[in-house]
């Protein structure tokens, strides 16, 4: 069982049966596009929880779909839900041309080719929702080879930059049953142990709430610089100067501190404050506002 | 014991054997980060290969896997290398077990890894894009996965078939440890997640449920905030912040939630039919 979902988290893809396809021959030297004057493009990405590198697109206008960008993949992948949803269409081995594929960050790839299948690794991981996100679809060779591509996790874009560069396309391993090696069944099976155990992938997010006050950290704490006109901080009367003595009963050091105090509470959410003012001190409850 | 309780145990406790250097540490980049060039071997199947030593021994195929959370090796490799008994089984069992080893030296190319965390594992699907490209290849032993790959900015350049890797001090974590925390608490609802934006901006955004055009809008901008001095106004439809798009109000908080306070962001606005691009930056606060 560990086995399995350790196994599963590999977006890897031995490819696609082609036992019926006859790969095109690979050019010697690679067929030169025409240059196009692209400057590199900073592309926001985000790491799931699987520590996946994902990415956003909009596939004919549609979306954003959540991708993982897979070296370990040979090509642009979808499920048949989202091919359906934005409307592409397949030739026999499932193969189709999307009108528009644009990758969150500005990038639009042209005549960018994806497979649709139903990638039981993606499954797997929506099933038991491992991955923190839904996950949409993968990216792999031939569109990620058109582009010299630097990840620095430590950075929150990766670059892409244009090459000219038109990749050839994959071969598949021609094995029987889409070269997984017999994994096949593993993101059915997820999904039917992930409902048996009561596992249902929650993807919701819900917003903090907004108090108003600008804050400073100082030596000693966290002091009010300013404090919104007419929102929730100003509306109780809180005051530049003033230090944040407790919130919500706990007492406040750092901004750690208060993330972590107020790190679940929404708009509407009555808070009480206790603040340093000179020596006095003053307490008040006020309501968090919607908003950021 | 419900039977839930017995599928977790199942699912956790089997045969995990924890590392006890779990935790590794990226090398300190002494010297000035000048990137390393590896070479990459291209597969007809558009994987690519990398030659690495383990423990000094080798050089071994491993594949190269942006999608791969962790490393992982053969248990032919592992045995080759002295990372487990000669008499260790071998092959691959869904409801197996996980044996979670630490490679003390890992080199691809010229770059030195210590500590590494992996997986011996013979993955199926490796296997089977092994045994494809048997003859012109040799044997696949394996996938470099993140916990490698993320100590480095890595640039990958499909057409000179080269990667360049300059070490960026990150710290992969311990992927397996989080996996393990991830599925427990699985079972339990604990509701939406919360998002705060990383510095107070100074506005409210709304979207209407049948509004299905891109953006969020803006019905409030309080005065002298962070948002007010970028030049947002009230009426203004945010179409992406920091290059992210903001088509929901969830994707524009969680937008927001990835710009630190003090940081001097993009943010694209549609006013009276046209795009304009405004710089704000949020301040520390709440």
């Amino acid at each position: 069982m560990k086995a399995l979902s350790v196994a599963l988290v590999f977006a890897l893809s031995g490819a696609f049966a082609l036992a019926d396809e006859k790969p095109k021959p690979e050019p010697k030297e690679p067929k030169k596009v025409p240059a196009k004057a692209e400057p590199s493009l900073e592309i926001p990405y985000r790491l799931t929880d699987t520590k996946h590198v994902l990415v956003r697109a909009k596939l004919n206008g549609k979306g954003p779909f959540n991708f993982i960008l897979d070296t370990g993949a040979p090509a642009v992948f979808i499920p048949n839900k989202v091919a359906k949803k934005v409307g592409l269409t397949t030739d026999q081995k499932g193969w189709g041309t999307f009108d528009i594929f644009e990758i969150e960050g500005g990038l639009k790839v042209e005549n960018a080719k994806g497979r649709v299948e139903d990638l039981f690794q993606l499954e797997g991981m929506n099933g038991m929702g491992l991955a923190g996100v839904e996950l949409h679809g993968v990216i792999g060779y031939n569109v990620l080879a058109k582009y010299r591509i630097t990840y620095d996790f430590t950075k929150d874009k990766l670059v892409f930059a244009t090459l000219n560069f038109d990749p050839p396309e994959p071969k598949g391993i021609g094995e029987k049953g889409g070269g997984q090696g017999g994994l096949e069944m593993m993101g059915t099976m997820m999904k039917v142990l992930s409902g048996f155990m009561g596992i249902k992938p929650n993807y919701e997010v819900q917003p903090t709430g907004l108090l108003g006050a600008e804050l400073e950290q100082k030596k000693d704490g966290v002091y009010v610089v300013s404090v919104l006109a007419d929102g929730p901080a100003a509306k109780a009367g809180m005051k530049k100067g003033d230090k944040l003595e407790d919130v919500k009963g706990s007492s406040i050091d750092d901004f750690a501190d208060l993330n972590r105090v107020l790190g679940k509470s929404n708009a509407g959410s009555e808070i009480k404050f206790t603040i340093l003012r000179g020596e006095e001190k003053k307490s008040f409850t006020l309501e968090l506002a919607k908003g950021l | 014991m419900t039977t839930k309780t017995l599928l977790l145990l199942a699912l956790t406790a089997f045969g995990f054997v924890p590392s006890a250097s779990a935790q590794t540490k990226a090398p300190p980049a002494k010297e000035e980060a000048k990137p390393i060039i590896v070479k990459m071997q291209m597969l007809p199947s558009r994987h690519f290969l990398v030659k690495v030593k383990i423990e000094g021994k080798g050089p071994y195929n491993l594949i190269l896997d942006t999608g791969a959370p962790l490393t992982i090796i053969t248990t032919r490799l592992a045995k080759d290398v002295g990372l487990i008994k000669k008499n260790a089984p071998s092959g691959f069992s869904l409801f197996g077990g996980v044996n979670q080893i630490t490679i003390d030296k890992l080199e691809v190319g010229e770059l030195v890894t210590a500590k590494t965390n992996a997986v011996v594992m013979d993955h199926p699907t490796v296997d089977a894009i092994s045994n494809a490209f048997l003859k012109e290849h040799g044997p696949i032993d394996g996938i470099v996965g993140f916990p490698f790959f993320a100590r480095y900015a890595m640039t990958v350049d499909y057409q000179k078939k080269e990667l360049s890797f300059t070490p960026n001090n990150y710290k992969p974590g311990d992927y397996m440890a989080d996996m393990m925390k991830n599925l427990m608490s699985a079972t339990e609802n604990k509701g939406p997640r919360s998002l705060t934006a990383g510095g107070l901006w100074g506005i409210g955004i709304d979207k209407e449920k049948d509004d299905e055009k891109a953006g969020v809008t803006v019905y409030k901008v309080f005065e002298m905030s962070a948002a007010a001095k970028g030049g947002i106004k009230e009426g203004d439809r945010i179409l992406t912040i920091d290059g992210r798009w903001t088509d929901t109000l969830a994707d524009a908080f969680l937008a927001t939630s990835l710009v630190k306070a003090g940081k001097s962001v993009p943010v694209v606005v549609q006013r009276d039919g046209k795009e304009q691009k405004l710089m704000v930056t949020p301040t520390p606060g709440r």
